[in-house]
C-alpha cells in the first residue's frame, strides 16, 4: 500500500492505494491519527485505488470517524469499488460514514459539512 | 483457464507471514488469469483468518510458529476456490464467536470483532476441525461477483 495526499483550500484528501489489509493497516492508521493529531478536521479518505480492505482497515476509518464527528470535524469517504463497498456494507458502516462517488463531490460534501 | 491448481505453504506467524500468504494467493489469480474483481472475498478472508492466527493463537511465538497454507483453484464456471489454513496454537473454533452488533453507531461501536463475521459473509462454506493438536480451517468460495 502507498499513501498519497492532495491538500485543497477547504480540506485534507487521503489516497490510500494497493490493499488495505491487517499488514498495511497499521501504516495507514499511523499516517491518519498523525494528520488528526495536526489538527485537520476535514477530510476526504479517496479509496478509488485500493484493491480491498478488511476488518484492521475498517478499524482505521472508524478511529477517524470518532475523531472527526460534526460539528467539530468532518469525514467523507469516496471513489469505493464494488468490493470495498460492499465490505463496509457487510460491516454495516455505509449508514456510519458520508459516501460520495468522487472526490469533487466528496470535497463538496465535506466542506458543506463544516460549515453546517 | 488452465487445468486448476494447488499451492502449499507455510509462513511464520508475523506480519510478514501474511504478507507471503497473500501475495502467494495474488500470484495464484495471476497464474490462473482469474479477475481481482471475484477474488477480493478471498483475500479478505485469508487476511481476516491469518490476523487471527497470528495476533491470538500464536501471539508472541513469531518466527518460532509457522502456519500450514493449502491454496486451491480448481477451473470451471464459475472456478471454485478453497483455501486450508493450520496451526498448532490453542484450540480456537471462530465459527463460535458470537456475531457483532452491526446497527451500533459510530460512538457505541466497538473497535474490531468484525473480522470472523465478514468470513462467514463473504464466503460459500466455512468448516473448523481441530484434529491431532492443531486448528484446521477451510474457506470454500465460487468465484463470482458479489452483489448487493
Amino acid at each position: 500500500m502507498e499513501i498519497g495526499e492532495e491538500r485543497t483550500a477547504g480540506a485534507l484528501v487521503i489516497v490510500p492505494v494497493g490493499r488495505v489489509d491487517s499488514v498495511s493497516s497499521g501504516e495507514l492508521e499511523r499516517h491518519v491519527v498523525a494528520r488528526l493529531d495536526a489538527g485537520e478536521r476535514r477530510v476526504v479518505i479517496d479509496m478509488a485505488g485500493v484493491e480491498y480492505i478488511s476488518s484492521a482497515g475498517l478499524r482505521v476509518l472508524l478511529v477517524a470517524a470518532k475523531r472527526l464527528k460534526p460539528p467539530a470535524g468532518a469525514l467523507v469517504l469516496c471513489g469505493l469499488g464494488p468490493g470495498v463497498r460492499t465490505v463496509l456494507e457487510l460491516a454495516g458502516f455505509t449508514s456510519l460514514f458520508a459516501v460520495e462517488p468522487a472526490r469533487a463531490q466528496a470535497l463538496a460534501r465535506v466542506e458543506a459539512q463544516a460549515s453546517a | 483457464m488452465n487445468a486448476g491448481e494447488t499451492r502449499r505453504l507455510s509462513v511464520p506467524a508475523t506480519d510478514a507471514g501474511i504478507k507471503a500468504a497473500l501475495d502467494a494467493l495474488e500470484s495464484l489469480w495471476a497464474a490462473q488469469g482469474v479477475s481481482r474483481a471475484v477474488t477480493w472475498p478471498v483475500e479478505v478472508s485469508l487476511d481476516e483468518v491469518l490476523a487471527n492466527v497470528v495476533r491470538h493463537g500464536l501471539a508472541g511465538r513469531g518466527e518460532s510458529a509457522q502456519v500450514e497454507l493449502e491454496l486451491q483453484l480448481e477451473p470451471g464456471d464459475p472456478p471454485r476456490c478453497e483455501v486450508r489454513i493450520e496451526d498448532d496454537g490453542p484450540e480456537f473454533d471462530p465459527l463460535a464467536a458470537a456475531a457483532p452488533d452491526i446497527s451500533l453507531g459510530v460512538d457505541e461501536r466497538p473497535i474490531g470483532g468484525l473480522g470472523i463475521e465478514l468470513v462467514r459473509r463473504l464466503m460459500d462454506e466455512v468448516h473448523y476441525e481441530r484434529k491431532a493438536g492443531r486448528n484446521s480451517l477451510r474457506l470454500v468460495r465460487r468465484l463470482v461477483a458479489m452483489e448487493q
